[in-house]
């Protein structure tokens, strides 16, 4: 009977060394999560160590440099510049020959207006759009590979300025016109503005899987100035909404005759109703494009009275409501989806410009937000807890306020003249509330002087408090107009590019190297390795390639070093060419041999131990 | 007259013999290489029938100091792993259904006999490659032989050598067949 007394004691013991021994003494969760910059200085905030990532991507738009720039925020540092519109000799980008037809001979581009493919009114990470203002382009750029994937051109428009925003599930890339033109862009006297020059909104289509744009259809407006737009979500979700400016129809110094009405438009359009009159065939097909003109589409336009020439128009994150920014009227009006849609019920209009029916302006909106001093809003971000932020450029500060009461809860200063800002996943269904990036136009006595010229400006403002803290002041090259900032684990990257035995022109083992000629064309199938490159093993010099004077030489070149951040470049020297290979990666740069002579070849992209000897010859024999 | 082993000797070798099987699918051996510039590691994974891991990278990074390259084609031995390994492994079931105890001697000198000429086949291939190096490599290096188990320092890279699940799957299968001599012990 008392033989449990040792086992018992002998358990006991046991429990008692094993907690001495295994417990955890520490004194439980820090809460570092729950409000992590809580007890942080502002350097702290932003200092992001070696080893760790950022919490974001920010992709900005790099304006007139044609390129994407992407940051890491908080940190605020910059991870890459992608090419977009632009030739980069850096990555090849326009040299190789997939890419110099996807530029189609541009050299520059304006991009303005980045937007992060959309499930569910979520950015899901898949691929970022960009718009060129200057030359009437739509790309994408896949974040799997941070490479420009597709360019479309669009016809019919004046410079997407308005664009790029996406619908909620992506179905549509929205591009409205900044300039209104002629049809086609042909000739028509300004004199005949009213009549033959047009407002064009491009409704552009993307295949995810292709990886290709087209022009779903175009609608036909009239001949106002398009500003900026954005498509509504849930209860909005088939809806898009534009500022107009320049309704006064003025050919001339816009800066005064354009700013002359009192009242400019808010233009609605109802995309879904749109796009099944287009499939019923209710279009006309010019240019190529189905251009649909929604005046004779009942319930599919509306337009509603807003403050002078407005710049932003956002959705709220509930889709509910949305507020333009006054730009040249100082004030911020909240509008309501649902008002406007009773009016719309109702046929309650007060007025009709070019078969638009007008909505009345005292009825639709439920607010102006008017601070004291504040000059000049130009665009509005949200936060998680039912707070606006606007950018005010001439009275340079970010105001944010709350947008149920139009309380004014805080100002902060900024240096200087902000454009757009972006807050973290801040014009999505649920924006994360921490992180505001104010873009800024002037920076002037910011940083260290360069010259007459400065760069632009980035603010780092932490919105996680009542009271908005600027963090951080960094500089940027021109030029970012709006940037989105999408949280880091949805931007699924790939290592390298996969080895694909079947991709056309592609070669994968040294003894399947060669060098082909066909008449005057001369098809090399090389390989570049660390730390060498094999156009034709089998002979005397594989890295020694000899043309004819006018052949048409084309390099197909593959990276077969698998291997993470092992890219190649290859240069030619005097014949203005090189182009860039990474891992996995096979490229095409094609040129005409038109100078006879010798002309080293070499690795221009720093790959590993022993790149400077990567090298070889071309040598171009006389005719 | 030789004495029939019992039931649980049997088992045992059963046992054995499927462990010996199961081990096949299960790498055998490894090598993991670190350098300041790869600090996530590169691998060399060796199979009873294959190679795998990271080796194209490490016949890349290898081609600096005039190392072979290797691949499955570089070890004429790997087609016929697989079936020395299931042949063993026939045997000694073989050997556990007979029942008899003069085979099982056979069987565990085979598993012995496997074993030493295994490690023997090892250390000559890590030496070949450690000492045969091409004399016009680009980066010169002393020859070296990197251990079976353990680390080893060749330029900026710090090796790790070591025997892994398959290989201690075929330890528990030695084991397995060393069973039946302490059960079949004369009392």
């Amino acid at each position: 009977m008392k033989n449990w007394i040792p086992a018992a004691t002998g358990l006991v013991a046991g429990a008692l060394a094993a907690t001495v021994f295994f417990a955890d003494f520490s004194s439980g969760p820090s809460g570092s999560a729950t409000n992590e910059n809580a007890n942080k200085t502002n350097a702290e905030k932003v200092y992001v160590p070696y080893g760790e990532h950022d919490d974001y991507y920010m992709l900005s738009s790099g304006g007139h440099s044609g390129q994407l720039f992407v940051y890491g925020v908080p940190s605020m540092r910059k991870l890459r510049t992608v090419p977009v519109f632009t030739p980069d000799p850096a990555t090849g980008y326009g040299f190789d020959d997939a890419t110099k037809k996807m530029l189609g001979g541009f050299t520059w581009g304006d991009f303005h207006h980045p937007a992060i493919s959309e499930t569910d009114a979520e950015y899901d990470g898949k691929f970022v759009f960009a718009n060129d203002v200057a030359n009437n382009r739509i790309a994408a750029v896949d974040l799997k590979t941070f490479h420009t994937a597709d360019i479309m051109s669009m016809p019919n428009m004046g410079g997407p300025h308005a664009g790029t925003f996406v619908t909620q599930n992506t179905e549509y890339i929205v591009m409205p016109t900044r300039f209104s033109r002629p049809l086609g862009g042909d000739y028509a006297s300004l004199d005949q503005f009213e009549e033959k020059y047009k407002g064009i909104v491009s409704m552009v289509k993307f295949d995810q899987e292709t990886k290709k744009f087209d022009l779903g259809y175009q609608i036909m407006l009239p001949p106002w100035s398009y500003d900026l737009s954005d498509a509504g979500k849930k209860v909005s979700g088939d809806w898009i909404v534009m500022t107009t400016y320049n309704t006064e129809f003025a050919t001339t110094n816009l800066e005064i005759n354009a700013s002359q009405n009192d009242r400019d438009y808010i233009v609605l359009l109802n995309w879904k109703e749109l796009e099944k009159k287009v499939a019923d065939g209710q279009y006309e097909e010019i240019n190529g494009a189905k251009v649909i003109d929604p005046t004779k589409v009942k319930g599919s336009i509306y337009a509603i009275p807003v403050a002078k020439s407005p710049h932003g128009v956002d959705f709220t994150p509930d889709g509910t409501r949305f507020i333009a920014s006054g730009k040249l009227a100082p004030l911020m009006t909240v509008f309501s989806f649902e008002k406007a849609m009773e009016a719309v019920k109702n046929e309650d209009f007060t007025d009709e410009k070019f078969g638009i029916p007008v909505l009345p302006y005292d009825k639709v909106m439920e607010r102006e937000v008017d601070p004291p001093g504040a000059l000049g809003p130009l665009h509005t971000q949200y936060d998680d807890k039912g707070n606006a932020y606007n950018t005010m450029f001439i009275s340079s500060e970010v105001i944010k306020w709350k947008i149920d009461t139009g309380e004014i809860i805080d100002r902060t200063p900024i240096h200087y003249s902000p454009g757009h800002s972006s807050a973290a996943e801040g014009d999505t269904a649920s924006p994360d509330g921490n992180w505001l990036v104010s873009l800024n136009k002037i920076a002037k006595d910011a940083f260290l002087s360069v010259g007459p010229s400065h760069p632009e400006s980035m603010e780092l403002i932490d919105i996680s408090n009542d009271k908005m803290e600027l963090v951080y002041t960094n500089p940027v090259d021109p030029e970012p107009h709006y940037a989105q900032i999408i949280k880091a684990d949805k931007i699924k990257t790939i290592p390298i590019y996969e080895k694909d035995e079947k991709r056309p022109n592609s070669v994968w083992s040294q003894e399947d190297t060669r060098i082909e000629r066909k008449g005057n064309e001369v098809h090399v199938y090389g390989i570049a390795m660390r730390s060498k490159f094999i156009f034709d093993a089998k002979s005397k010099r594989p890295d020694e390639l000899t043309v004819k004077q006018g052949d048409k030489v084309f390099i197909h070149l593959t990276n077969i070093d698998l291997d993470q951040d092992i890219t190649h470049g290859f240069g030619i020297m005097d014949y203005n060419l090189n182009y860039e290979v990474q891992p996995g990666q096979t490229n095409t740069l094609e040129f005409t041999a038109d100078k006879a002579g010798t002309f080293p070849i070499y690795c221009t992209n720093f790959c590993s131990a022993l790149h400077q000897e990567m090298s070889g010859y071309l040598l171009v024999e006389p005719k | 007259m030789s004495k029939k082993l019992s039931i649980g000797s049997m088992l045992s070798l059963i046992i054995a013999a499927a462990l010996l099987v199961t081990s096949m699918f299960f790498p055998w051996w490894g090598m993991k290489f670190y350098a300041p510039q790869y600090p996530e590691g590169l691998d060399i994974i060796v199979y009873p029938y294959t190679l795998a891991g990271d080796i194209d990278i490490v016949n890349g990074l290898n081609h600096y100091i005039g190392m072979t390259e290797f691949s499955n084609e570089s070890f004429p031995e790997l087609p016929y792993m697989k079936y020395l390994v299931i042949g063993l492994a026939f045997i000694i079931l073989l050997i556990g259904l007979l029942r008899r105890k003069k085979l099982l001697y056979v069987g565990i000198g085979l598993f012995t006999i496997g074993g030493i000429l295994g490690i023997y086949d090892m250390k000559r291939w890590l030496k070949k490659f450690g000492t045969e190096l091409d004399p016009k490599a680009p980066i010169e290096l002393d020859p070296f032989v990197p251990p079976i188990i353990g680390e080893n320092t060749i330029a900026n890279f710090v090796t790790n050598s070591y025997f892994t699940t398959g290989a201690f799957i075929l330890g528990a299968a030695f084991i397995c067949t060393l069973i039946p001599l302490w059960l079949e012990r004369k009392k």
